[in-house]
């Protein structure tokens, strides 16, 4: 079986672990085998997909959807066991921890890890879709780009073996989709703008989807000219609507999510934006 | 005497155009004032009246106000220029994991930021120093960046490489006794971790001068009133809430909690007239919705921590100039003395 990835990652505050939740809701309604991943360990994916406390080993989430998060300790035990294929590693705890502050402090190597985990389950090729909630547009470069920097700095070992077949799923256009999650503010539409082009320059990832969440309707009516709640909330909504279809206009946006009003638990907010997506097909 | 006002809060809830508003408003009440911003917003950068640069210049038109940004990549080479020897230093700067290491360290922006934040207390040239937190982990970096910066440059890698002696330069460490190292070695290919190693022996020349700065950070940050930004929205609820646990063993309590955009509390139980366009009708139930939510989550903030509470309307547009910045805060409800 041939699986397919898909990378969220968008500036903080976006609301990207919703949107992961979603996906990987949406695909397991289609009939789909999902994975959902947190990348970075506590992002709150758990709670969008109503289980708090996720762990290393994917655990089952209802039919067709398992969820995992990554332990960067066990992702690097795991690493070196299954890929690189050294088995007494795990007889061998005080110098992993060891190895783990050469991971956390040399460039590359922890994100090899941590993206390797993500690939590694690609790989394997027991799921439909893998869905990795991953870092913020800040540093997804780095994840990216760390098989490439691994190979830049690195002339010699095993690590190199490693290293190309990631490179070979990331930028497969046909399997790997990351998904740019942002909002139409000023802040994530620069940031947004500024990712995709770093990665079409250095062509690390295979296909981009933009997606805008927290986009609200129009107010399909004229603002009034009288005074009251009535005028006020509809200048208050027509203003942000236009403000929010400027920055719009600046992305190449592929799919919108609709503002939640009012109060929503994590996974209800996760099942309302996979019913969009569902109707997005 | 030097007072420092930290603005913390997730990112996206408005924590710099908040940090400059109040800024704007200190300098009106007749303090000579310091904003120090982090990754302004165009509009903002330009209602601040500049090209930001990394040293604080005096806003071009309003009296008492200076204004400086912060550029994390500079502070970096900066600190280990003021700390180590200028042979050295150069080397650091051009070794081919400065950049990484850096910009790889997740508390490096938030020490630059501390760093710079406390050069400027230290000068006393100002009344007070505003300062906006960089958006990674939500601030609380921003006061625990120091000590983890001292334990980066004091080499838990490098101790463990080479163990607790600071040895010459040019060291071997034994790779018979250290079976981990054989191991990373045919990882790694057998000099990268040789060269890195060669960085962090001279990164840790850095060290007795960056932790000695990290303990005067921390003292200057117990010093400062902290306020908290936020929307009623989950995420940077939980964020808020995360502060009040986390903030008592590196600063003060937060002596308030902004709530950005906030909706009129009338919008809660106000039905449109009989009559009115549906369409209307509609758009002012679910923006009541909205406020309803946004009162629940005032509440229970502010009964769970005892904290002051204060309101910011949802501004139709984002601040464009001075006099909408501080209209932010006029407009605010509840405002604590906060200098």
């Amino acid at each position: 079986m041939s699986s397919r990835l898909v990378l969220i990652s968008g500036k903080g505050g976006v609301g990207k672990s919703a949107v992961s939740a979603a996906y990987a809701l949406a695909a397991r309604r289609r009939g789909e085998r999902v994975l959902a991943i947190d990348m970075l360990d506590g992002s709150g994916l758990g709670a969008h997909l109503g289980e708090h406390d996720l762990t290393f080993k994917p655990r089952p989430i209802g039919e067709g959807l398992e969820a995992s998060t990554i332990d960067r300790a066990e992702a690097l035990l795991e690493y070196l066991r299954v890929q690189v294929g050294i088995p007494a590693i795990a007889t061998i705890g005080p110098a992993a921890r060891a190895f783990d502050a050469l991971a956390s402090t040399a460039p590359a190597i922890r994100e090899v890890v941590t993206i390797g985990k993500v690939l590694w389950e690609v790989k394997r090729g027991v799921w439909d879709l893998v869905v990795a909630d991953a870092a913020p547009t800040g540093q997804i470069g780095s994840y990216l780009r760390a098989a490439r920097t691994v190979r830049e700095l690195v002339a010699s070992g095993r690590i190199l073996d490693q290293v190309e077949w990631m490179e070979q799923i990331l930028t497969d256009a046909e399997r790997t989709n990351l998904v740019l999650v942002t909002l139409p503010e000023e802040l994530p539409t620069v940031e947004t703008a500024e990712t995709i082009e770093w990665i079409r320059n250095e062509g690390v990832v295979g296909a981009i989807t933009v997606v805008a969440n927290r986009v609200l309707p129009p107010l399909e009516a004229d603002v009034p000219e009288s005074d009251g709640p009535v005028a006020e909330a509809a200048a208050l909504h027509q203003s942000l609507w236009e403000e929010q279809q400027h920055w719009l206009s600046q992305l190449p946006v592929d799919t919108s999510l609709p503002y939640l009003f009012g109060t929503h638990t994590p996974a209800e907010v996760a099942e309302r934006l996979a019913d969009f997506l569902e109707a997005e097909g | 005497m030097t007072k420092a006002l930290v603005v913390t809060g997730a990112g996206g809830v408005g924590k710099t155009t908040i940090s400059a508003a109040l800024a704007v408003t200190a300098a009106r009440s007749g303090l000579r004032t310091l904003v120090l911003t982090v990754d302004p917003a165009q509009r903002l950068s330009t209602a601040l009246g500049i090209a930001i640069g990394n040293e604080p210049e005096p806003h071009p038109e309003e009296q008492g106000l200076w204004v400086a940004m912060l550029d994390a990549t500079a502070s970096w080479q900066e600190v280990v220029r003021r700390h180590t020897d200028p042979e050295v230093a150069e080397r650091l700067i051009d070794n081919e994991f400065f950049a990484a290491a850096t910009s790889h360290f997740p508390a490096s922006q938030s020490f630059a930021a501390a760093e710079q934040a406390a050069t400027y207390i230290d000068a006393r040239a100002w009344d007070l120093v505003v300062i906006d937190t960089p958006p990674a982990a939500g601030g609380i970096d921003f006061f625990t960046a120091p000590a983890r910066m001292a334990d980066l440059v004091g080499g838990r890698l490098l101790r463990w490489l080479t163990g607790a002696r600071l040895p010459g330069r040019r060291f071997l460490f034994d790779r018979t006794a250290k079976p981990m190292l054989r191991l990373a070695d045919q990882v790694l290919g057998s000099n990268l971790l040789e060269r890195i190693a060669e960085f962090f022996m001279d990164l840790r020349t850095t060290y007795d001068g960056v932790a000695k700065r990290a303990r005067q950070i921390e003292r200057h940050m117990r010093r400062a009133t902290t306020i908290v930004v936020t929307t009623s929205d989950p995420a940077p609820m939980r964020e808020a809430v995360r502060f009040f646990h986390a903030l008592p063993e590196v600063a003060s309590p937060p002596a308030a909690v902004f709530f950005n955009r906030s909706l009129p509390e009338s919008w809660i139980d106000a039905r449109a007239p009989r009559g009115t366009d549906a369409a209307l009708a509609a758009n002012l139930e679910r923006w009541g919705v909205e406020s309803q939510k946004q009162r629940s989550a005032r509440r229970e903030l502010g009964e769970r921590h005892r904290v002051a509470i204060v309101t910011v309307p949802w501004q139709r547009r984002p601040p464009t100039d001075l006099d909408s910045l501080a209209e932010l805060i006029e407009t605010a409800e509840s405002v604590p003395q906060l200098w």
